[in-house]
């Protein structure tokens, strides 16, 4: 047997000689290479050597900046998906029947070829056709799929891929691996939380049945759904802007605009002219000193007006034909 | 707040026929303020039908009217969806239209002739008056004062978050359906508080009316399940609950399933199952009540109750199966993208592309509502005070109303009512309290808790909420109770101000009619829609098909009498995408698309001349990405963007853009009303390019005075078999060209 692994350590070299003088058929030395990660990283000389002009197999390659400096998170968000597919793809079709290689480009490695493809973002995938044989395409170009429209599952990718590869080659669907971590950790979260109630019931129920906590609980929630926090959920505004003097504006300009901020000070508004009605209404008649009574009802009589005042005045900076006020603002 | 200054005054003296008399005139002067404050559009422009959905309404009521009720519920129309047809008895709400038909017939019976279409205008106000009504009862149900009552009945007859969908003209469901909703939860409470089996069915009753008459009839079937398994869930089941909620459930799914175009659904989609399954609960917990009072060993009771919980957790369980397999249809795109905001943005952009359905900003929220937006949490807050089931079910509905309006903004129409209830609890609070003309004594203080009746409860009620744990004393000076009045009465005012100046800026437009000021301050009539689709009907075949983007095409159908492509109700999203891909490609792949839908004339709306923003270029990357959707070979939105990623209609707009029909039909000599190379768009303001585009295969047949509908005749196919390019090209005196080599026309794709 010892000869055998003396053969294995002599053909070490070789190897490293035939990655950099491939053996004619180029198609089947890349798809090797990638069998275990399921996509090549590639460097510039790499990338032209993969999609160098006379090919007979197609090339899927994503272009990305993955290194934090860059702040791609877009980059980073699609890695794994992209990881996923191209694995997915590769072990679903082991003869390489689609003859489709899938690549990575990291601005790190190929500054050259992000220039002379004259990218200004990233990331973007590019789809080489064959320039020969049976499902040859005459335009050379790379079809491009920028991600407009926000990060990308593997699947919406395996979809745009599966229309570029020709029709009888074969489609290896997207398997996502069976994630055993999270449904451990969801099944003992579930019944450490079964356990913990059953446990701790004597005291959580009181406070579960806690009339203020109810209602402290529902008027949070009906402050922040009607201070528009869905649509800062939805839209994903800004929490602040600045107002291009240096200084930051508070309040966004437009009827159909707020920042993050902006509908936590309305909240704020809104709780605090509620908290005022409610102790004129309930409080201040079970107040039972007429002196401190008094002082009462003017305090909140005070901050009501004020508030409410605040309120449309900022209501009149995003409504520009808005007329009404009260005194103070 | 007259109202309840004359309760004061009254309740020494007078009996209790006159308050009730005076009662009823307050709520019919409330409901005349309702109707009366809803008529701007028709004392400004006239008696039309607004916008597009209404046109469509309108025209199945004219349907409805001309050709009976039977007719009407088989009705298959050819005149839409060409060349697929609709089954439009099947597949639209009909309450609207059998309410305003009932009421035609009526009137026509007690010998008025009144028009259709007039019935149909007013029909809005006229249900907004009997909303106020409505939740005048469903407020007094909730607490004793009776000046709540009114007080909300006056806040929803004149808010403007009810009034943007209920102006006259607006012949729209939610018209009638506000009403039943409020009515259906008053008749609900009312149930609920009787265990009345009476009261049950006629909620089931009314339940039936709103399914027949909106899509929103969903929310009612998951809020009163709601309230029932809160009310399991806090220990309240109670005879009573079971008694309305079996009645109410099994009566108005009985009702609902009689309207063809909910059929077998509340058996067999997630939306209803909710109610289903709080009606197996309710049998099981009746059950083991009823064991419970047979059976007093302990074990016994125990075992019981583990056995509700697993029957619970098996049904549960086989929902869910039957869901994952299939049976039960999982949450339709439209009601899933409420709980998964994100959903519609992906999979269903014919969705996310209704400006309806888009999340509300806080400012439309205090535009809407108003002062009541801060009034109801506190309005909310002091129904936990004593918590009761009605007061449960304020609580529930306003958490779930307040997320939903803040999804969606069409949804404040469903918030609506609520906030008008809570907040008129919290106004009429602080009225009662500061309108009392008697003060308590000074002494009050040393024996304030000599009232027993006050100690009793307090000693009843220990978990009751922190700002009521004091005894109830009263305002002792009339310094305090004259500053809180006079407030009270300005901040009253200026709601009303408020709501008036809304409703007369806002949501008063037709919007088939434009109005616009001139510089001398007069008001001048836009009245390009009518003025088009009048030169459709009279000057075009009875049969002619006209394309456009789905917007239109209601009012097509309703003004123009003439067959569409598409129209609102988009229920297929394929044939929405043909006419984008129509509008978005170039004139050669185009034409065979038009052809082969045997399309005549194409309509498109343009604003560049007036700076009109809701044209078709604004709304032209819908078209695209709706055509992307199903085409993604052939339409690329991002052919619409220049290298920098912006969307341009001047000289650097791509060549995908500038060959695409839809720019080609917006554009088309609209270089000629300018000096040459002067063409300015006012939407876009930015300058188009000196060389106008150029059309072969359609012609312009009209445009109306301010350019905004510009109407395209399809061209026959030439008659010496020449494409249809070279023949205008013939006609032009251009040489033909070399035959350079060049791709065939494209084939609409068939799969």
């Amino acid at each position: 047997m010892r000869w055998l692994q003396l053969l294995a350590a002599s053909l070490l070299p070789l190897t490293a000689l035939a990655a950099k003088k491939p053996s004619g058929d180029r198609f089947n030395d890349f798809r090797t290479k990638s069998l275990s990660t399921g996509n090549l990283k590639l460097d510039d000389t790499v990338y032209t050597q993969l999609t160098k002009a006379p090919r007979d197999y197609a090339v899927a390659i994503l272009l990305t900046a993955l290194e934090t400096r860059f702040g791609c998170t877009l980059c980073r968000e699609f890695q794994p998906e992209w990881d996923l597919l191209s694995k997915s793809w590769i072990k679903g079709d082991k003869s390489g029947k689609s003859r489709l290689v899938f690549g990575t480009l990291d601005f790190v490695d190929g500054k050259n070829t992000f220039q002379s493809l004259m990218l200004q973002t990233a990331p973007v995938l590019l789809y080489f056709h064959p320039t020969i044989g049976p499902s040859a395409k005459i335009d050379a170009q790379p079809v491009r799929f920028d991600f407009t429209a926000g990060p990308q599952s593997a699947e919406q990718i395996h979809a745009w891929i599966s229309r570029q590869v020709p029709a009888d080659a074969p489609k290896p669907p997207v398997v996502r691996p069976i994630n055993y971590v999270k449904i451990v950790s969801v099944t003992t979260a579930v019944l450490g939380l079964v356990t913990f109630f059953a446990v701790t019931a004597p005291y959580v129920v009181p406070i579960l049945q806690n009339r203020n906590l109810w209602a402290a609980f529902s008027l949070i929630a009906i402050l922040l759904f009607t201070s528009g926090h869905m649509f800062n959920h939805i839209r994903k505004v800004p929490y602040v802007a600045g107002d291009g003097k240096g200084g930051i504006s508070y309040f966004a300009g437009g009827f159909s605009n707020q920042f993050g901020l902006e509908s936590q000070i309305v909240a704020a508004i809104y709780g605090i002219l509620a908290f005022a009605t409610i102790s004129l209404a309930l409080k201040a008649p079970r107040i039972a000193d007429a002196r401190a009574q008094q002082f009462a009802v003017f305090l909140w009589s005070g901050v009501l007006l004020c508030m409410y005042s605040f309120l449309l005045s900022v209501f009149r900076t995003k409504n520009g034909g808005y007329q009404f006020w009260l005194p103070p603002f | 707040m007259a109202a309840t200054e004359g309760e004061q005054f009254l309740k020494q003296v007078s009996s209790r026929n006159t308050r009730g008399l005076l009662r009823v005139i307050i709520l019919v002067l409330i409901a005349g303020a309702a109707v009366s404050s809803r008529l701007f559009s028709v004392i400004r422009f006239e008696s039309i039908i607004h916008e597009f959905d209404p046109w469509f309404n309108f025209r199945a009521t004219k349907y409805l009217v001309q050709n009976g009720f039977y007719n009407f519920w088989d009705w298959f129309d050819d005149r839409t969806w060409h060349p697929l047809g609709r089954v439009t008895g099947g597949t639209l709400y009909p309450g609207l239209m059998v309410t305003s038909g009932v009421i035609y017939h009526i009137l026509r019976f007690l010998t008025l002739p009144v028009d259709i279409r007039n019935i149909c205008v007013l029909l809005a106000p006229g249900f907004s008056g009997l909303t106020a009504l409505a939740t005048y009862l469903l407020t007094s149900e909730m607490v004793t004062s009776p000046s709540a009552g009114l007080l909300a009945a006056a806040f929803m007859g004149i808010t403007p978050g009810y009034i943007s969908r209920s102006v006259a003209g607006s012949y729209d469901n939610e018209a009638i359906a506000i009403f039943l909703l409020v009515f259906t939860f008053f008749l609900w409470i009312k149930a609920v508080k009787n265990g009345s089996m009476f009261w049950g069915a006629l909620t089931a009753l009314f339940y039936g009316y709103m399914v027949s008459a909106w899509g929103g009839y969903v929310f009612i079937t998951n809020l009163l399940p709601l309230h029932a398994f809160v009310l399991i869930c806090m220990g309240r089941y109670s005879p009573r609950l079971y008694v309305s909620y079996t009645s109410w459930y099994a009566l108005g799914t009985l009702a609902s399933m009689q309207i063809p175009f909910v059929g077998f659904l509340p058996i067999r989609s997630s939306e209803h199952m909710s109610a289903l399954g709080v009606f197996g609960l309710l049998q099981l917990v009746a059950f083991v009540e009823h064991v419970r009072a047979q059976l007093p060993s302990k074990q016994f009771q125990t075992l019981l109750r583990a056995l509700v919980l697993i029957i619970f957790v098996v049904a549960l369980g086989g929902l869910v199966l039957l869901t994952v397999s299939g049976i039960i249809a999982p949450w339709t795109g439209r009601f899933y993208s409420l709980w998964d905001t994100g959903y519609a943005k992906i999979h269903i952009p014919i969705i996310a592309s209704v400006s309806e359905h888009q999340p509300t900003a806080w400012p439309a929220f205090f535009f809407d509502l108003s002062m009541m937006i801060w009034l109801f949490p506190a309005g909310v807050y002091m129904c936990f005070r004593r918590l009761t089931d009605e007061q449960v079910f304020i609580v529930i509905y306003s958490v779930l109303a307040s997320y939903f309006a803040g999804v969606m903004v069409r949804l404040m129409l469903t918030l609506t009512p609520i906030v008008c209830v809570a907040s008129a609890m919290a106004f009429s609070q602080i009225l009662d309290t500061y309108l009392d003309a008697r003060s308590p004594k000074a002494d009050a203080k040393e024996n304030g808790t000599s009232d027993p009746a006050k100690v009793a409860a307090a000693v009843v009620l220990p978990d009751g909420l922190r700002s009521t744990r004091q005894p109830l004393v009263g305002i002792y000076s009339y310094a305090s109770k004259l500053t809180v009045i006079g407030a009270s009465a300005v901040y009253l005012m200026l709601f009303v101000l408020h709501c008036t100046w809304v409703t007369s800026n806002a949501y008063s437009s037709p919007s088939v009619v434009l109005a616009s000021r001139l510089p001398d301050g007069s008001q001048h009539i836009i009245d390009d829609y009518r003025e088009a689709y009048y030169w459709l009907r009279q000057n075009t075949p009875d049969n002619a098909k006209i394309m456009s983007w789905w917007d239109y095409g209601y009012q097509i159908g309703g003004m123009a009498d003439r067959p569409t492509l598409v129209d609102n109700n988009t229920w297929n999203n394929t044939h929405i995408a043909t006419v984008g891909k129509a509008m978005s490609s170039r004139e050669e792949v185009s034409y065979p698309i038009m052809r082969q839908h045997e399309v005549d004339y194409v309509l498109v709306v343009f604003g560049g001349l007036l700076g009109y923003s809701g044209d078709d270029i604004n709304k032209f990357l819908w078209m695209v990405r709706i055509a992307e959707g199903i085409w993604p070979d052939e339409v690329k939105e991002r052919n619409f963007f220049t290298p920098r990623g912006e969307y341009r209609v001047d000289d650097e707009a791509t060549p995908t853009m500038k060959n695409s029909l839809m720019y080609k039909m917006s554009y088309y000599n609209y270089n000629s009303l300018f000096p040459a190379g002067q063409a300015q768009d006012r939407v876009r303001g930015s300058r188009l390019p000196a060389q106008g585009p150029e059309l072969s295969t359609i012609e312009e047949a009209f445009t109306s005075e301010n350019w905004i509908i510009r109407i395209y005749k399809v061209k026959e196919p030439d008659n010496f078999g020449r494409d249809l390019q070279s023949a205008t090209a013939f006609d032009q005196g251009r040489k033909k060209k070399r035959a350079t080599k060049r791709k065939g026309a494209r084939v609409l794709r068939v799969e």
